[in-house]
């Protein structure tokens, strides 16, 4: 891989380089050749390079950070290419030919070496483009973006480059923001009023590290020596831990609400297919799966009739989602099920055969690989709340969705003719029947309503987990386990387990591991059962 | 629609059911090579590529005129990701079927479950995956490696100045034999290096467990505890693997945070999943797909005109490490057969002693008298927007294996 010469010149370079560096920063100019030389060079030249220039970044001139960020943007890209002299800027990976990086020259990449990031590299290039950006952004959005990489490395950063931030910066959230950071960075600063400040800075802003960090200034001598600096610290320190105690209690709420909200939207088809029909449906995960691939169906669909409102193909889903797999379910009850009423067990099998039939035809149509699905702003990454705890977009789109199940579920039953027919038929079928209700019918429908509420939680789950045909036979134990929980036959009962049953795994899993906790709730459900098979929520019903 | 009785039910799902655990071939002058790759449950995504890997390199060998001079048969079937059940199918595979070698298992688990079978019947299973080692039966060749060549240059390189200069140590794994042994080796080396037990966290989730907002949570406190930077090291296997990293990308961690080192992480994970915020983890194995070379280019060509040809359910343009190994075992195994002259387990053991083979790697692979163990060479692949692995390193040539570790 070394070739002699190479590795000479780029020692002799790397030399050069350091020379140059040697002098004070302020004084040299920016050496854009050595600059772009250092980029190309090994994982230590990359390095010295970046942090050089992060150092020096305070006095550049704007034109030279403006170089640096598109060779840096370039290289964490994979767009920078190394030939034998210079660099090329590529405007795609692996295009034919590039701008050379000092002239702008337009030449062909032949030969050329495509330098892969190491972490380390990656983390002094990610620092870099954050001052880049934060110094010459030309909206506040860029230079906030720009802000919050700097904030996360801000050892790394020099005062130089805060000061000049602050000084240009017009935007005043942004001003406060940076002014508020600089007065972090005194934690060790000899005058004692600044670091007093700097300790109240960082409890602004609470979070574990900022706890590290002040715990970490117990030991300082100033701890002993200094009552004023003692009392700031403590005070500090309290206000973090409290924040961080708040943050995570918030994140476990939010955690159990998450996984609750999923076992609700696995189990609520269940709850009315299993309360009112007695039909153990072992086919409820694959409707599930049947319902996330409608979804990816949807996307497909938007992405070559609609490009432009592609964001939108989880909302257009829903309807398609629910219907498709209620017509499945229609189809599966009429052909399958209605055979086999009066007989339990033969409906358990042919609902696991329909299972093991819907998973291999997708396998077999679809293939078995993980969908592709882009996920819209609203469903991916976070937003950093309070102290450490981030509301995930995918989970909070989860629980709204369930809510929002819970809701029409509850009104469909409560205020519908449907759902007064099924009530009825639920609580005593001979007697509705008696009275002229076409307890056939309804026990179509609300098959149908239980299968498409399945296609809706494929829908919630596409943006959470993988979706492939083997996803949906995870959830059935689950789901059985939260209708029986709650009550055959009540949704409510339903939403209360799941609530339980999610808010259980959640409180457990951090004490005894996420083994253990799965078998602690089971253990639990079952003591629970043997006081009160009926479950949480009975509905009284005549046999 | 009939009147159905019970009996006739469980009489029709039987006689259904029945073809389908294994697909029986009647052909004469062929020799028989049986798969243990499962296409259902948590491990289908992934096995299931091999049952096609392995027919290919079959077909490539016929194409050649076959293995002293018969044509190869492959068999598969599908153990549904039921560990017991590879024994089973195993079984049945080398005594009625009467295969010359059996390719099969991805987990430990599942190979821990076959072994006593292929030693009952003195068989001989190529295992295609890099495993916890510690093990050493003359009827397993091990394709790939054992830690002391994958896992552990990995982790040193992330330990070393070039990596993040990792001080502590995060484990997440599934709860089964191969992350509880190699998370104890990796204690043990740890140890040896004089690393604290409070440098480091051990946690388990079952099969197939998906919801990892608690673990990420945990992740992210022990992170920001003070003692020196955090790294991830993931064991968990299956489908836990792409919910992992996208929960860990949604809380906004990032490889430059805390790096996951995924020790089952493939190509074949982050299908589905935007990589954007994943770029900088790392994975090891002994092929990344990045791979330079001739022969790695050919491997492509033909594993994505084969797709095309033969209809295959998987992605055309994806090939992940257990794949090429085992396309090796294949060939490796053709090797041997054609040395020994012979089809029968003990002349073809034999024969593995100086055996050779340049492989898509571009390393050239070679086995000893020894033991049955290959070496193979060492890349560590870094996450790209492409939703692949950029060569952030390889090992200058293949070590040699070595079988049991000496750090627990």
């Amino acid at each position: 891989m070394a070739d002699p010469k190479r590795s000479l010149l780029r020692a002799v370079l790397a030399l050069c380089w350091l020379g140059l560096w040697a002098v004070p920063s302020s004084a040299a100019a920016f050496d854009r050749a050595a600059f772009a030389q250092d980029l190309c060079g090994d994982g230590a030249a990359q390095v010295r390079g970046v942090e050089g220039f992060v150092k020096a970044g305070g006095v550049l001139p704007a034109h030279d950070l403006a170089y640096a960020g598109r060779l840096l943007g370039a290289l964490a890209e994979r767009r920078l290419t190394c030939p034998a002299d210079g660099a090329l800027l590529l405007d795609r990976p692996g295009a034919p030919e590039g701008h050379d990086a000092l002239t702008g020259a337009v030449r062909p990449v032949a030969e050329a070496r495509a330098p892969v990031l190491g972490l380390r590299q990656r983390a002094a290039v990610e620092t870099a483009r954050g001052v880049v950006a934060l110094l010459t952004g030309p909206d506040p959005a860029t230079r906030g973006a720009g802000l919050s990489v700097v904030e996360r490395r801000v050892a790394s950063v020099p005062a130089a480059v805060l000061d000049r931030a602050r000084d240009a910066e017009t935007d005043a959230g942004l001003k406060a923001t940076i002014a508020g950071l600089t007065q972090a960075a005194a934690l060790s600063s000899p005058d004692p009023a600044r670091r007093r400040a700097a300790i109240a800075a960082v409890a602004a802003s609470p979070s574990g590290a900022a706890e590290a960090r002040l715990t970490a200034l117990k030991s300082d001598p100033a701890y002993t020596a200094d009552p004023a600096f003692r009392a700031a610290l403590d005070a500090g320190l309290s206000r973090v831990t409290r924040a961080v105690a708040i943050g995570d209690g918030l994140a476990v709420l939010y955690n159990g609400l998450s996984f609750a909200s999923i076992l609700f939207m696995a189990a609520a088809g269940l709850a009315i297919i299993f309360g009112l029909m007695g039909v153990i449906n072992l086919a409820q995960g694959e409707f599930i799966m049947l319902g996330a691939y409608a979804t990816y169906g949807v996307q497909e669909a938007f992405r070559r009739l609609a490009p432009d409102l592609l964001d939108l193909y989880l909302v257009a889903a829903i309807p398609v989602a629910f219907l498709a797999v209620a017509l499945v379910g229609i189809v599966v009850e009429a052909l399958i099920l209605r055979h086999l009423y009066r007989r339990p067990l033969m409906s358990l099998l042919a609902t696991w055969a329909v299972s093991l039939f819907l998973v291999n035809l997708v396998r077999v149509t679809v293939g078995t690989q993980n969908l592709q699905f882009i996920m819209p702003a609203y469903v991916s990454g976070g937003v950093p709340l309070y102290a450490d705890f981030v509301v995930t977009w995918n989970r909070l789109f989860a629980i709204g969705f369930a809510a929002a199940t819970v809701v029409l579920t509850l009104l469909i039953l409560r205020r519908t003719p449907l759902g007064l027919d099924i009530r009825a038929v639920t609580q005593n079928r001979d007697m509705a029947a008696c009275l002229g209700l076409p307890t056939r019918r309804v026990d179509r429908l609300a098959f149908g309503l239980g299968s498409g509420l399945a296609g809706l939680a494929g829908v919630a789950l596409c943006p959470i987990y993988s979706v492939n045909p083997g996803m949906g036979s995870g959830f059935i134990v689950d789901s059985f386990m939260v209708v029986v929980l709650g009550g055959v036959g009540s949704l409510l009962g339903t939403l209360v387990a799941a609530l339980g049953v999610g808010g259980a795994n959640v409180l457990i899993e951090p004490i005894s591991g996420a083994v253990a906790a799965k078998v602690i709730v089971l253990v639990g459900i079952i003591l629970f059962l043997q006081r009160r098979p009926e479950g949480l929520f009975a509905v009284r019903r005549r046999r | 629609m009939t009147h159905l009785t019970r009996r006739s039910f469980v009489g029709t799902a039987a006689l259904l059911a029945a073809p389908a655990l294994i697909r029986p071939s009647f052909a004469a002058d062929t020799v028989k090579l049986g798969c243990l790759f499962s296409s259902s449950g948590t491990m289908a995504n992934l096995e299931g590529r091999l049952n096609h890997v392995v027919r290919m390199a079959a077909d490539e060998l016929n194409g050649r005129g076959g293995v002293n001079g018969r044509q190869i048969e492959v068999v598969t079937s599908d153990p549904a990701s039921d560990w017991p059940l590879y024994a089973q199918v195993g079984r049945q595979m080398l005594q009625q079927d009467k295969v010359a070698a059996l390719f099969g298992c991805w987990t430990s688990v599942s190979r821990k479950s076959v072994l006593p079978v292929v030693e009952q019947n003195d068989g001989l299973l190529f295992y295609p995956l890099h495993f916890e080692g510690d093990e050493n039966s003359k009827n397993v060749v091990y394709v790939n490696s054992p830690p002391a060549s994958s896992v552990l240059p990995a982790v040193d390189y992330l330990m070393g100045p070039d990596g993040v200069g990792a001080k502590r140590f995060f484990m997440i794994g599934s709860d089964y034999v191969w992350p509880r042994t190699i998370n104890k080796q990796l204690k043990g080396y740890w140890t040896s290096k004089g690393i604290p037990e409070s440098a480091w966290r051990e946690e388990y989730v079952p099969f197939g467990f998906s919801n990892f907002q608690t673990l990420v949570n945990q992740v992210r406190s022990f992170a920001s505890q003070p003692g020196g930077q955090a790294i991830v090291v993931l064991t968990v296997v299956g489908s836990s693997i792409p919910d992992f990293l996208r929960e860990f990308a949604n809380q906004g961690i990032s490889a430059t945070d805390v790096p996951i080192l995924g020790l089952d992480m493939v190509e074949a994970d982050l299908e589905g999943l935007d990589t954007g915020k994943l770029v900088g983890h790392l994975n090891c194995w002994a092929y990344l797909q990045a791979a330079k070379g001739e022969r790695n280019q050919k491997f492509l060509a033909d594993w994505a005109a084969y797709v095309r040809a033969k209809n295959v359910p998987f992605s055309a343009d994806t090939v992940i490490d257990p794949m090429v190994s085992a396309y090796d075992s294949v060939h490796l195994w053709a090797l041997a057969a054609a040395k020994a002259g012979s089809f029968a387990v003990p002349e073809v053991r034999k024969a593995f002693a100086g055996l050779s083979f340049d492989d898509p790697s571009g390393y050239t692979l070679t086995m000893t008298g020894e033991n049955n163990y290959v070496s193979r060479g060492v890349f560590i692949g870094s996450v790209n927007e492409k939703r692949g692995f950029d060569v952030l390193w390889q090992s200058p040539d293949a070590p040699k294996p070595a079988p049991f570790s000496p750090y627990g």
